[in-house]
């Protein structure tokens, strides 16, 4: 008993340190947060006058963090990150559903071939658990209904799935500009694709919800060389891509994904600066780039941009950018800002049914609900994507839309939910905009080129512009590792001229 | 989802009751929402998978919005639509979101988004509470602002002037303080000085009378 409580005294004292990472200001209380944010605007008005930094990294998600721990293990200690948010983790996000335990509200899976992100989490010693498909997923259509055992899969026509992975093994992941048939297959969309393919009327709408939710958007607006693209990602295998079971979206992290990010925030101390954004950079031609951030403004060698395109084009750049870089930025598609719902109940109780907890649904709010019960399953959670504007905004009105849908497909104990958090990504902060980049047709064959080289001593990185699994957290680790090490090279180039 | 469901019979729904149970019945119902659902689509549409399909997580479905942040298309003029694509897309007006997207659409297509979303029936914004005594107050600034002159009626829209009862209450509210400050801007500057002379209150007293005002 002692020994129980001497554990859940350090737990405790852990989980503390981490909360004021990941910027839970409700469960942390005011205190804790205000100490952490006066060290930093203390440290920010000590910096000496005058002084250089080798590296500023702006943006403290997976892609920022991790090259600022690859930094920090290479004996770099010459850099910062600054963070516009009050919290790191970037587009994860723990939603803390109580008995702590967490339920992802952000980016939250990976699967095969995610390798990058599997060894950090390793690690990190953050723990991985498989996502929960066993049972029926129910499919909804106004008052009509049906149960099926999907079997880890999202139902996908299998013939068609195999017509997608030989088509993708001509578009390489992470430049799918360069692919053979890039002109020819960037004229069209996925929804010029699926036309041909004789889908009959109710497929449709799993085709709608698969590539929404792969994608960022519906078929007609989703660029077919992309979508080819993000298959390759994943072994030119579209069913490591679109399903569950042995699938991108297979497994998850015991704590959450936000975890990781919290983590390696942990290590950095003052290095990390919250709640500064980045408004202006100057001088970024020279060898002295300044960046005008909200506590004031810092000198740097080299910058490591670990920041979306439409995040990098809310940023006042002097001089202008190259003008196919700015080209690239003012055209990157923003247009999928993902609402996700998480709704609590005192326990999984669809299990006991033989139900899984996932439904889809046609031309409702949902397009996809799943169990995302934490690993033990005490407590259950459904989360969902939901279309953003189906649903309504307010809270509690949005809370009993969604709990009476579930009631439909699982019966009344459905309607007592005991938590309910809404997501929308959109609207929440200015600092997401989108959640995935839903690239159109056209842009890669017109934009390509400028996605990952240097603009003086701006590094473009993110996952955005990861060699592989590029808009996933894998892609995120992959291009804070490329980053870092772009970075230490630029110095030493530098060193010796 | 994607799986034939290998019903479509004009069964009778008390008949599978009774012989199957309730499970056929919610089949029976699923395909025949699906039917529905396919007729009404390639009715208002056409062919599957249709551009309009893009605007609808946002937006609404058939341009109707739920969210009071997400602005409803539906009865918006045509020519108030094209424009602020066009406005989008070269960067008279600006949004994070919408500028990519516009950028992507050629004339023509923009000439298909604004037809189809003027032709779909406007809703009233039924999830919206309004606090009565700003609305009242809304409404009395609103007379006195000449709304109607421009917005038409009842405020419904007409020509490029959009359609302001039942749209979404943080949209409108957005809307009128980045008028009030330069954020947005519309050509003849009416929109600025009228949203620059109420005060962040009136502002949102007329937010709440347009979004609790019935559509037609």
């Amino acid at each position: 008993m002692a020994r129980k409580q001497s554990s859940d005294t350090a737990i405790n004292t852990q989980r503390r340190k981490l909360l004021k990472f990941a910027g839970a200001s409700a469960a942390v209380g005011g205190l804790g947060l205000s100490a952490g944010l006066a060290r930093a605007s203390e440290a920010l008005s000590g910096s000496a006058p005058g002084e250089v930094l080798d590296i500023a990294i702006i943006g403290a998600g997976l892609s920022g963090l991790t090259s600022a721990r690859d930094l920090q293990r290479a004996g770099c200690e010459s850099f910062v990150v600054l963070e516009a948010r009050d919290r790191v983790g970037g587009r994860t996000l723990n939603y803390d559903v109580g008995h702590g335990e967490v339920s992802d509200v952000g980016g939250q899976w990976i699967g095969p071939g995610q390798t990058a992100v599997a060894d950090l989490a390793r690690e990190l010693e953050v723990d991985t658990f498989p996502s929960y498909y066993e049972g029926k997923t129910v499919m909804l259509g106004g008052d009509g209904q049906l149960a099926i055992d999907l079997e880890g899969t999202f139902g996908t026509d299998h013939a068609l799935g195999e017509q997608l992975s030989e088509l993708s093994r001509d578009v390489p992941s992470g430049a799918p500009w360069t692919s053979p048939r890039a002109e020819e297959l960037d004229k069209l969309s996925v929804g010029d694709w699926l036309a041909k393919q004789d889908i009959k009327p109710e497929d449709k709408p799993g085709w709608d919800g698969s590539i929404a939710l792969t994608g960022g958007a519906l078929p007609a607006k989703m660029g077919l060389l992309h979508f080819l693209s993000m298959i390759n990602s994943a072994n030119s295998d579209y069913f490591k891509l679109d399903a569950i079971k042995d699938s991108a979206q297979g497994t998850r992290f015991v704590g959450g994904a936000q975890l990781l990010s919290i983590k390696m925030a942990e290590e950095l101390g003052d290095k990390l600066r919250l709640s500064c954004p980045v408004r202006k950079i100057s001088n970024w031609d020279s060898d002295v780039v300044t960046l005008h951030t909200d506590q004031g403004t810092i000198r740097t060698r080299q910058v490591i941009m670990a920041l979306s395109p439409p995040l990098c084009q809310q940023i006042d750049f002097s001089p202008a950018l190259p003008a196919n870089r700015a080209a690239l930025q003012r055209a990157w598609p923003a247009h999928s800002p993902a609402r996700k719902t998480a709704m609590v109940y005192s326990r999984p109780f669809w299990r006991e049914k033989g139900l899984n907890g996932h439904i889809f649904q046609v031309n409702g709010p949902i397009i996809w609900a799943y169990d995302n019960s934490p690993v033990n399953g005490e407590v259950g959670v459904i989360n969902a994507f939901v279309s953003n504007a189906n649903l309504p905004s307010d809270h509690n009105q949005a809370k009993r839309a969604l709990a009476e849908i579930y009631a439909q497909a699982w019966g009344d104990a459905a309607l007592r939910p005991v938590a309910y958090h809404d997501q929308d990504w959109g609207k929440v902060d200015p600092w997401t905009i989108t959640c995935i980049s839903a690239i159109p047709p056209g842009f890669w064959t017109t934009h390509g080129e400028a996605l990952n080289p240097p603009s003086g001593n701006l590094i473009w990185s993110g996952t955005e512009t990861a060699d592989i699994w590029a808009g996933y957290m894998d892609g995120a680790v992959r291009s804070g590792h490329q980053s870092a090490l772009e970075a230490l090279n630029a110095l030493r180039l530098r060193s010796r001229s | 989802m994607k799986k034939t469901l290998l019903i479509g019979l004009p069964a009778v729904v008390v008949l599978l009751l009774v012989f199957f149970g309730q499970e056929l019945v919610d089949l029976y119902r699923l395909q025949a929402y699906l039917t529905e659902s396919e007729e009404q689509y390639q009715a208002n549409k056409g062919a599957w998978p249709h551009l309009t399909d893009a605007c609808e997580a946002c937006h609404g479905r058939n341009g109707s919005s739920l969210h009071q942040g997400y602005p409803s298309l539906a009865g918006q003029p045509e020519a108030y639509l094209a424009t602020q694509l066009r406005n989008f897309a070269n960067g008279d007006r600006e949004n994070p979101n919408m500028t990519p997207l516009a950028m992507t659409m050629s004339e023509e297509e923009i000439q298909l988004y604004a037809k189809f979303f003027a032709r779909q029936p406007a809703k009233d914004n039924r999830y919206f509470e309004a606090d009565v005594q700003n609305r009242e107050r809304g409404e009395t600034l609103a007379e006195s602002g000449g709304c109607a002159g421009c917005h038409g009626d009842r405020l419904m829209g007409q020509g490029p002037f959009p359609r302001l009862a039942s749209q979404g209450y943080d949209y409108l509210l957005n809307q009128l303080d980045a008028f009030a400050e330069g954020e947005r801007n519309d050509p003849t500057g009416m929109m600025n000085s009228l949203a620059a002379g109420w005060s962040p209150e009136d502002r949102k007293a007329i937010a709440t009378y347009l979004a609790g005002l019935p559509t037609e």
